[in-house]
């Protein structure tokens, strides 16, 4: 199927589907972030390419590091060298930056429930 | 505005720069470009308000180590962004750096909305790493975006025999340099251009002491 593709979820995402993602993950690029530091920390360059292999859309570079500089100017992400390699900076989320990320994340989530409820009727 | 920001700056300004103003800050090495744009800013926003200084070829903790032994002191709404990961990270693909730079401009932008002064240092490095195939074009869109934002910009150049498009685009030049004289060698600055502000012609020397820049009277 053109436009579609098979993610590690096992679903398979029409054209429109794809449109609707790409628009949801853009305008919510700090969640996304965030929803990946949560896992493990990243540098931005992996960040970007993680949310390709996710998500199928490419976030590009203007759009991804102003967010984790200004998260980590706020204390929700720390910047760490990586050991090793002293130019490559890896992102985490501050012990702080926790709750902060959990109320995010919460947030998302219930905007997306309330929404999906009016196409559930 | 800028003519309450640093020190003696009202010895060559007469009247104010309007807002949204673009201003080349021009000169060679030395001559206290960033450090002059940075001042600016800094003075601008002491009492509240956002700005960015965006540094393609300094780290921010280096640019800012930098500031501070000039004296100038960084207020809360000055964010400094580098784009020194981004071009370690990609540099197998650098991304074209204009585009990322508006990019960079319209997320603080919405972030901060009293956003309404931007610098960037340099041109001369975000030309080396933009497509610059259309280099006219491409300028009258990159002043464009910040014109339609209102951003009062400071755009550092370093010296040039060549005119680019951005001489005619912009609304400013100020310009830098170094003067020898009998008792050494001073540093100056010139107002060459400046629409819709009455301004002086001359040059003045410049100075840096511990409580940052000052401009003092005129070097002939």
């Amino acid at each position: 199927m053109e436009n579609s593709l098979d993610k590690g979820n096992g679903l398979e995402l029409s054209g429109e589907c794809q449109a609707c993602l790409d628009r949801i993950v853009r305008s919510n690029r700090d969640v996304i972030l965030l929803s990946i530091l949560w896992e493990r920390p990243m540098c931005g360059y992996d960040l970007i390419k993680e949310i390709f292999s996710r998500y199928n859309v490419f976030l590009s570079q203007g759009t991804v590091y102003p967010i984790l500089y200004s998260l980590e100017e706020e204390g929700i992400l720390r910047a760490e060298f990586n050991k090793g390699n002293m130019r490559s900076k890896s992102y985490s989320i501050t012990p702080e930056g926790k709750k902060f990320t959990e109320e995010k994340f919460e947030g998302f989530a219930k905007a997306l429930e309330y929404s999906l409820n009016f196409f559930r009727r | 505005m800028i003519r309450d920001s640093i020190k003696g700056i009202d010895r060559i300004l007469e009247t104010e720069i309007p807002k949204g103003s673009i201003i080349l800050v021009t000169g060679a090495e030395g001559t206290l470009k960033s450090g002059l744009a940075f001042s600016l800013l800094a003075s601008e926003l002491e009492g509240g308000g956002d700005g960015l200084y965006a540094t393609l070829e300094q780290t921010k903790e280096s640019h800012l180590n930098n500031m501070e032994s000039l004296g100038v002191k960084t207020p809360d709404g000055l964010h400094v962004f580098d784009y020194q990961d981004m071009r370690v990270e990609w540099r197998d693909r650098e991304p074209d750096m204009l585009k990322t730079t508006e990019e960079v401009l319209d997320y603080y932008s919405e972030k901060h909305k009293g956003l309404s002064l931007f610098a960037l240092d340099s041109m001369n490095a975000l030309y080396t790493l933009s497509d610059t195939t259309n280099l006219r074009r491409e300028m009258y869109y990159f002043f464009d975006h910040l014109r339609e934002m209102g951003l009062t910009s400071l755009l550092i150049m370093e010296d040039s025999s060549h005119r680019g498009p951005e001489h005619f685009l912009a609304d400013g030049v100020i310009e830098l340099g170094l003067v020898e004289g009998a008792d050494g060698v001073k540093r100056y600055i010139r107002i060459r251009k400046m629409r819709a502000t009455k301004h002086r012609m001359e040059r003045h020397q410049m100075v840096v002491d511990r409580d940052g820049i000052s401009i003092l009277g005129p070097i002939y």
